[in-house]
């Protein structure tokens, strides 16, 4: 921007070659991804007898109304793939939330021990976690519940790290302003560090909600009834399934892609604006 | 509120933690042997079963619910729910549910893994029912009661049998001037045909280095040229010897005569074979069921016999009885009068693409009639060998697939990929022996 | 460090430690400066601490010290009973000739070549399209949800969107390569090297995306400013690169650099799903290996300490990747 306002001459020429980039770069990206979505609309045989063509021939929705009206309950999956997501992202917003307003707002004892078990853990392999977990579940009765598939990877230390990385950069001021007016944490936190927070909250939603809706080896392990199950392992069903149909995987993979899509093209603009306010600038 | 608080609530909350998870290893101790399934049909208060299964493809998720329904209507006592799911998920899940009471009451299994869960306490002895349903080795196949059983008990009920066959694309074969009304039986009338169809430009068998179906089809020629996998009482693998060698030099022979292409990455062959690229491909029975060959002009035969004698790998699945930690004794009763009310209706089994285990159904002539491309499967039964049976072999078996894949991507001699495969999974068996035994 | 991050593989990974380990040296300097004399508000710290606290400690502090004490004995889920061992799991991971030792460290070494190949990959493509990015563009939102989009997918579709891709027969990459003259049989998913240039090129799609959003965060935080000092002292495009961006993005590089390390080294989906960890067990990473040892295969006990090696290792390289990046920004 700083550049093209002092050289004004190279600006097309620069602003053509920028565009060729992205726009290759771009291509690279979603041309696999069209091809799902093309693939998701061939025929059985139209798959198997023109590989490589990019035009269904004929365009069928046969593949969706194979899920739609097969054995698999894929709509009931992707209803419990909902619940498990947005509630698993409620509870590492408030936890989260309310944590890192201590971590990043308070002085307390034992506050870099704290700091430091949290990034510690961060270095152990997950695969570790998976018989110890299924045990703790297993005694709180969660099996084959949704607590199981939102309560344990709600304890994870993304969130309240990336919203203490937020909160730590907001300005003093108003808290002091506040303070002095007599205001307590409590309403310190929820009405002036949350509102000042938003595009962070949105942020951490996002992000916590598109790890849920993808895990997969958690769920095969805790979900036991068909109903009980989420996408991501009922996709893996449907592969086995029909693994040589290969426009009802990718239908499937659609399916599953197209909701979390639509709802990063809602929140992009705030994940983008508020990475940038959330002080990785340091 | 102060410090203090605040560090006795975490303290407490750490050694609650501590505590669940040491609570959970004592509750994991199991069922504490609550008995063997019961030979009688069950006659107690109306129960509800769990059955877990791995027929999600083909036919079988049609006919599974028919067949539930029906056992269902005709007992008003019991009432069966059916969980099919990925064999892949069973294996994964099924332990740990088990241990946790969790599991199903009644289950299906591949015959190499039913000593691995009984060695491990998950599975409730069978031999009542076994007796009840009037079942003697002889009544299957050879060696398949045998899969089914560990330390003299026996454990599993063999339900179907799934050998491998020669899938042969025909349009291709007649592309290459080939008859495929001649089908080839021998090591030379195979390799006439792949030298042929090399003439016309195609690679006919398309060799690949994975477990499906490569190391089937590595197996099946081991025994074809007079190995086996591992010695009788499964201490020493035996795959390494001259005829597992033979049996890999044959498959890396194809691809350095031409006749496969090099690195068939893992379904190649049988996406191959659908597109016309490939015509024959060694694949399972389950793949009869399988539509998409609807799109070809098929047919299915017996392996041809490369080495000195006739043999094929099979596969095999059986019912099994779980041992939940608190198995409740009716539904285990119920799960036995559901599981022999299923041997009894099971000649319509055949439609799954896999053949029905017990003789007298599978030998019905009707059989054939109805499903002709099962004829080259019942026909190779004679001479079928069904996978090795022993706690933790799954472990070793994944070093055969290790060495074929060395073998094939040219990264060692099929000797030396066999032998180093062969010390390591003697190492293995050893670590079994130490781990499953008393 | 939910059990379900196993599955995620690389980004999912970074996903949860991203953001995680930047602010500790930066912000922490901040955070004294900041409340320096502030009085200690210790059991109000902990009450607001303690909804996370007492999830963290259930399902994170526990897992981890009871996975600690699986790695000294012979436990098994199956067994009633298990006995201390001391350190013999983890003397047998050191001791060549014994049953995981050739296979853990051959594993510990595919991660390794993983990480070595496709950090750089990972820091580099994304660091230059978030700076062509951050140039005003129209359109620059819609490319920034294309570039994040792959990132949507669970790592189960991933697999079997490039295995078809990817196939040396009848993939569509070697399709196009037969289209334009080039070798039309490499074997992307079957053979090294080129298994490894797939699995890096398949995880640079996947997550190309994530870093790029940071890093553009990162860019356009820098002050406008330094660019016109730059440009009034005459440095070209290349020195205030160099002088100004780089400089300017040190942090957010530690950050990143830092998360995508610790994700690399956890791939496992990847191979698991592409490679079969092949040819033989050349791409078995050891998250794979650790894996199907401790769920598969019954041997948990050897598999955490296995886990607790690797942890070892990681905490090493993330020490070293602090202090290198405080230097240079110091």
């Amino acid at each position: 921007m700083t550049i093209t306002r002092r050289r004004p001459r190279g600006v097309a020429a620069r602003t053509a070659g920028i565009y060729a980039v992205l726009i290759f770069v771009a291509l690279a990206i979603i041309l696999p991804l069209v091809w799902v979505f093309i693939t998701s609309f061939k025929t059985d045989g139209d798959v198997i007898s023109n590989p490589y063509s990019i035009v269904p021939d004929p365009a069928s929705t046969e593949a969706y109304s194979t899920l739609a009206g097969g054995q698999q309950p894929i709509f009931l999956w992707l209803l419990n793939s909902f619940l498990a997501a947005s509630l698993q992202t409620v509870i590492i917003l408030v936890t989260a939330s309310l944590g890192a307003y201590a971590l990043a707002r308070l002085e307390f004892r034992g506050k870099k021990i704290v700091f430091g078990v949290i990034i510690g853990t961060l270095l152990v392999p997950p695969v570790i976690f998976l018989i110890p977990n299924y045990l703790i579940v297993q005694n709180f009765g969660w099996l084959d519940t949704i607590w199981a598939i939102t309560i344990p990877g709600a304890a994870g230390a993304f969130g309240i790290f990336f919203l203490r990385q937020f909160f730590i950069n907001l300005p003093l001021e108003f808290e002091e302003a506040a303070r002095i007016d007599g205001a307590g944490d409590f309403r310190i936190f929820s009405q002036i560090i949350l509102p000042l927070a938003r595009p962070a909250l949105a942020t951490l939603a996002i992000l916590s909600f598109l790890g849920n809706w993808n895990d997969f080896l958690w769920p095969i392990y805790v979900l036991l009834s068909p109903e009980n199950l989420t996408l991501q392992p009922g996709l893996s069903q449907l592969q086995g399934t029909y693994s040589t149909h290969f426009s009802i995987v990718m239908a499937g993979a659609v399916i599953a892609s197209v909701p979390v899509l639509i709802l990063f093209a809602i929140a992009q603009k705030q994940i983008v604006e508020s990475v940038a306010n959330s002080g990785v600038k340091g | 509120m102060n410090k203090g608080i605040a560090r006795r609530a975490i303290a407490a909350t750490l050694a609650l933690g501590v505590g669940i998870v040491l609570a959970g290893c004592a509750g994991s101790a199991g069922g504490s042997g609550s008995g063997a399934v019961p030979g009688e049909d069950y006659a107690g208060p109306k129960v509800s079963i769990t059955f877990w299964n791995g027929w999600t493809g083909g036919a079988a998720p049609v006919l599974v619910p028919k067949l539930i329904e029906k056992f269902n209507s005709e007992h008003d006592n019991i009432e069966v729910k059916n969980v099919p799911q990925e064999w892949g998920d069973i294996a994964k899940k099924m332990p740990l549910a088990v241990k946790a009471g969790k599991g199903p009451d009644v289950a299906v299994g591949h015959g190499d893994d039913i000593a691995t869960y009984a060695a491990q306490g998950l599975l409730l002895g069978a031999d009542d029912i076994v007796d009840a349903l009037g079942y003697s080795a002889d009544d299957f196949p050879e060696g398949l009661m045998e899969a089914g059983a560990y330390q003299g008990d026996q454990y599993g009920i063999p339900w179907s049998v799934t050998p491998l066959g020669l899938y042969v694309n025909n349009d291709v074969l007649r592309s290459a001037g080939i008859d495929p009304a001649v089908v080839p039986t021998d090591k030379e009338s195979y390799m006439a045909a792949l030298e042929t169809l090399k003439g016309a430009g195609i690679a006919g068998e398309w060799v690949d280095g994975y477990v499906f179906t490569g190391t089937f089809e590595f197996q099946s020629l081991v025994w074809q040229f007079g190995g086996d996998l591992y010695n009788d009482d499964v201490t020493k693998s035996t795959f390494n010897s001259d005829a597992g060698v033979q049996a890999l030099t044959h498959m890396t022979d194809l691809i350095d005569q031409g006749y496969s292409p090099p690195n068939v990455a893992q379904d190649g062959n049988i996406k191959g074979l659908l597109s016309s690229e490939t015509a024959y491909n060694w694949n399972g029975v389950w793949q009869t069921t399988n539509e998409s060959f609807n799109q070809i002009d098929w047919t299915v035969a017996p392996v041809p016999q490369i080495g000195t004698e006739k043999a094929v790998w099979s596969s095999s699945t059986h019912w099994m009885f779980l041992n939940n930690k608190g198995q409740n004794q009716d539904k285990t009763a119920a799960a036995a009068t559901f599981v022999k009310w299923m041997n009894e209706n099971s000649a319509g089994w055949a439609e799954t693409g896999e053949l029905p285990a017990a003789n007298d159904v599978r030998n019905d002539p009707a059989l054939i009639e109805t499903y002709p491309n099962l004829k080259p499967f019942l026909d190779s039964l004679p001479y079928a060998h069904y996978e090795t049976s022993a706690p933790g072999i799954t472990a070793a078996n994944a070093l055969i697939t290790t060495a074929l894949n060395e073998a094939l991507t040219g990264k060692k001699s099929p000797q030396a990929a066999l032998d180093d495969a062969a010390r390591q999974a003697d190492a293995i068996l050893e670590q079994n022996a130490a781990k499953y035994g008393d | 460090m939910q059990p379900g991050r196993l599955t995620r593989s690389s980004s999912r990974t970074r996903q949860n430690t991203v953001t995680s380990l930047a602010p500790v040296i930066p912000t922490s300097r901040r955070s004294l400066v900041g409340t320096s004399g502030v009085r200690r508000r210790t059991g109000i710290a902990y009450l607001f601490l303690a909804p996370f606290l007492a999830l963290f400690t259930i399902f994170v502090v526990t897992p981890a010290i009871f996975g600690l004490w699986i790695s000294v004995t012979d436990w098994s889920p199956y067994k009633d009973e298990q006995n201390f061992v001391g350190l013999k799991n983890y003397i047998d991971l050191v001791t060549p000739g014994s049953i995981t030792f050739s296979d853990f460290w051959q594993s510990m070494g595919a991660t390794g070549i993983f990480t070595v190949l496709s950090v750089p990959c990972l820091l580099i493509i994304p660091m230059l399209t978030a700076i062509l990015l951050n140039n005003n563009i129209r359109g620059g939102s819609a490319f920034r949800a294309i570039f994040f989009a792959p990132y949507v997918l669970g790592v189960a579709v991933i697999g079997v969107i490039w295995k078809y891709l990817l196939d040396t027969q009848s993939g569509m990459l070697n399709h196009i390569l037969g289209l334009i003259g080039l070798p039309d049989n490499i074997p992307w998913t079957v053979d090294v090297p080129w298994a490894w240039v797939s699995l890096v090129l398949v995880t640079v799609w996947w997550t190309l995306g994530f870093n790029a959003v940071i890093l553009l965060a990162g860019l356009k935080s820098i002050n406008p400013d330094l660019y016109e000092a730059a440009s009034l002292d005459g440095a070209g495009v290349f020195r205030k690169f160099w002088s100004v961006t780089l400089p300017g993005l040190r942090p957010v590089m530690l950050f990143v650099s830092t998360t995508t390390i610790l994700a690399s080294a956890n791939m496992f989906g990847q191979s698991y799903l592409l490679t079969k960890g092949g040819p033989a067990n050349a791409t078995r990473t050891a998250i794979m290996y650790i894996s199907d040892q401790g769920l598969s295969q019954d041997n948990m006990a050897p598999a955490a300490a296995m886990s607790y090696i690797l942890f070892a290792i990681l905490a090493i390289i993330s020490v070293i990747n602090f202090r290198v990046q405080r230097e240079k920004s110091g």
